[in-house]
This record gives C-alpha cells, structure tokens and sequence, in this order.
C-alpha cells in the first residue's frame, strides 16, 4: 500500500468561499512536503482549484439538499492525487470533453487546463455524487 | 483580492493583488469597466502581487481586454508571475495577452 505522507480533507457547501477555502488548505499541505517541488505544488493546486470551482459553478442539485463539495488530497512518494466531489449533485450534463473556445471567449477552457496539468483525470459517479479524481506523478527533484 | 488603479500618462495601471479566481473575476471585470467608463481606455493590468489564476480569472482578462478594445484602446498585462505565466501558456493565451515585464514596458513603444 502506497504510503501517505500528508494529506487534507474539506467538506462544506459548494460555495464561494469554499474555493478560498481548499486554497488555505493546499497552502497549508505544501508546508508539510516540501520536497515537492514548486512546479508539481502550482500545477496540482492549479488543478484542484479549476475542479473544485467548476463544481460550485456548475453542479446542480439532484434534490432539495444543497450541492456540497468535497475535496481530499493526498501527498505519496512520487504521487499527488485529489478525489474532488459534488455531493447530492445531478449527473454532470453537457460533453465532458475539453472544449477548444476561440481567443476571445471567456470561458470553456478549465477542462482542457485540468487535462494539460495532471497525468491522468478519471470520473466517477456513485450514490449521487460525483467524484473527479486527479493524479499527477511528482518528481520531487 | 485587492484592486487599486493609478491614472499615468498615456495609461492607466490596474493592480491586483491576491488570487484572481471564480470569486474575484467578477470583480476584476467590474473594477476595469469602472476604470474605463472613467476615461481610461489604455489599462495596465499590474500582475506582480497575482500569486494564482485560473481559467475564471483568464476569462476575466480576456473580457477587460475586449471592453478596452471596444472603447478604442488596448488592454495588457505586466510582472506575469510563474503560476500565470504557466496557465497563459497552458491555454495558448499568451499570443492574445502578451505579458510585458515591466508596468512601464507595457505601452512604452505606441
């Protein structure tokens, strides 16, 4: 089993300030390994914010409990991985391949962004949540 | 996040300073429109004290660029830290919002 050497764990309504939130807890987490280099700390936290905020952008809620969202990170040699959730959500609608929008859009490019900063995105969906998880390999040089 | 502007010569220069994300895009697009209504169509956004962006606050700038543009001027972006720079490049946006160094660079030719 692949050992954890730290991690951080939030839970609240998918709001605002929930984002600023996540932030303080990943800048926080990054005090605790810093032997991950700056690179792997700006492009995962870059990652995990552009998840979190599409899910209080976006999730819809299946019924009358708010959307929550959840995000539990986990640092382990050579791996950085996110479990980010929409809880009591609907399914996701719409393609959830990344959309290639024009240069002056000003919107549409967080999939893609999510896509070029971690090594792999999965999705899942169970009991009314919906969970994207983000691994990227770390380097740690 | 934290906006403040100062009217220059040939420009105005915006900054702001924090994260530039989902909760403070809005504001960032509001701050500048405000800046431009008041006579200011050439604006500097000063980036130095932008310690993070995300696609929100990309789409931000992008929005302020077209408003600027529409008013007749242009709009551009200095002192671009690392995690900017990386999502400017990520998104090929670096070709449309070219980051100049310096705050005093950024209009210096036209």
């Amino acid at each position: 089993m692949t050992e954890v050497l730290a991690s951080r764990s939030f839970r609240g309504l998918a709001t605002d300030e929930a984002i600023n939130d996540v932030h303080n807890d990943m800048d926080s987490l990054w005090l605790d390994v810093p032997f991950v280099n700056d690179m792997d700390q700006m492009t995962f936290t870059t990652a995990v914010i552009e998840s979190a905020s599409n899910i209080v952008q976006h999730a819809e809620p299946a019924a009358a409990d708010p959307v929550e969202l959840g995000v539990d990170i986990t640092v382990a040699p050579l791996l950085l991985q996110a479990r980010v959730s929409a809880y009591n959500a609907k399914p996701p609608f719409g393609p959830m391949e990344p959309a290639t929008p024009g240069e002056d859009a000003e919107s549409g490019r967080g999939l893609a962004l999510i896509q070029a900063l971690v090594t792999t995105v999965t999705f899942e969906r169970q009991d009314g949540t919906n969970t994207w998880v983000l691994s990227r390999t770390s380097s740690q040089d | 996040m934290e906006f403040s502007y100062e009217v220059k010569d040939s420009y105005a220069e915006v900054k702001a300073d924090g994260r530039l994300n989902m909760v403070s895009a809005p504001k960032l697009r509001e701050f500048v429109t405000d800046v431009i209504a008041g006579g200011s169509n050439r604006i500097v956004v000063n980036l130095e004290n932008t310690a993070f962006m995300d696609s929100s606050g990309l789409g931000a700038l992008i929005g302020c660029l077209k408003a600027a543009r529409q008013a007749g001027g242009d709009l551009r972006i200095a002192a671009v830290q690392p995690q900017v720079k990386m999502v400017l490049q990520l998104t090929s946006m670096d070709k449309v919002l070219t980051a100049y160094p310096s705050v005093e660079e950024a209009f210096s030719n036209d």
